[in-house]
């Protein structure tokens, strides 16, 4: 049977749940936005486990923090071993990051990208570029031009005439047909190159 | 009111087919150039031609090329005529076409499965 609370008795749970929260909150650098999710899951937490709470024991204040401290842990573990799985830390674009009242998407520069974040390649314009162009072209390919595409995405010329897939001179004169066509799109040499030239 | 100054590429040295495609895919709409002067039916003509074999197969393939890019939507194909028996052949470049409505994951997947 839970025990009765008085109006300061309440108080004091939700005082050392957001103190819990805020403790928390800044161990794990979390975004601000998380600061209250902490408060209510710590809270929330403590009067499920109200039924345990004997007064005789000690004050309801000592009890809160034991019980906030206990589940304080279980939650840095377990978003410490998602940073884990995820290879970093997951942010949102629209939260602001912790100790910063900018949304994230508003301090990464348009060159750093989301990828830049992560170690990976910046996904910089003339990629984008590239990728609309391979994107328009590959949709006006016919079926046999996409499938040798294909194949040479995954393996060289050489590896598949080795394979017997295709016949080297026949091999070599689609591609010597096809280049044509991706250049067109914007998949080749490029024009300032040969006026130059 | 505006006006606006269309001025025509005009390579010094012969255009190879490559050179067109790559000039097709950075022109912007509306842009020229002039691939060929001379009469490309009667230059790509053996016998006819004031060219070398070599330079009347880059000819065949040029004249091919901007064909098929007239074809795909991506010129217009025009011709002035300069002098007598002497045309510029010009290709005016369009607006690109819109990529197709199809993505690049569907298609992939549609191989994937057709494989």
């Amino acid at each position: 049977m839970p025990p009765k609370l008085s109006a300061a008795d309440v108080a004091t749970l939700i005082d050392e749940a957001n103190r819990a929260a805020r403790r928390l909150h800044r161990k794990l650098h979390l975004p601000t936005a998380d600061l209250e999710d902490l408060s209510q899951d710590l809270l929330l937490d403590l009067i499920c486990r109200l039924p345990g709470f004997d007064a005789r024991r000690g004050s309801i204040g000592a009890f809160a923090n034991i019980v906030l401290r206990n589940q304080s842990s279980r939650i840095a573990m377990r978003i410490q071993r998602e940073r884990r799985a995820q290879d970093g830390w997951m942010f949102s674009l629209d939260a602001p990051m912790a100790g910063s009242r900018e949304p994230l998407k508003n301090l990464l520069l348009e060159e750093d990208g989301l990828a830049g974040w992560y170690g990976q390649r910046p996904f910089d314009i003339d990629m984008q570029h590239e990728r609309l162009a391979a994107h328009c072209v590959l949709a006006r390919l016919r079926d046999d031009e996409r499938q040798l595409c294909r194949a040479l995405s995954q393996f060289t010329a050489s590896d598949l005439v080795a394979g017997g897939v295709f016949n080297r001179s026949s091999l070599y004169r689609r591609l010597a047909a096809l280049r044509p066509v991706l250049t067109a799109y914007g998949l080749g040499p490029c024009w300032d190159g040969f006026e130059i030239a | 009111m505006t006006t606006a100054t269309i001025t025509t590429i005009r390579s010094k040295v012969p255009f190879t087919e490559i050179q067109f495609c790559a000039w097709v895919a950075q022109a912007l709409p509306g842009e020229r150039l002039e691939y060929h002067r001379g009469f490309l039916a009667l230059d790509r003509c053996q016998g006819l031609s004031r060219f070398n074999a070599e330079e009347r197969t880059r000819l065949t393939w040029l004249g091919a090329r901007t064909f098929w890019a007239a074809e795909q939507g991506l010129v217009h194909l025009v011709q002035e005529r300069v002098s007598p028996d002497q045309f510029a052949y010009i290709a005016v470049a369009r607006r690109k076409p819109k990529a197709a409505a199809v993505s690049l994951s569907a298609l992939l997947l549609a191989e994937q499965e057709a494989a």
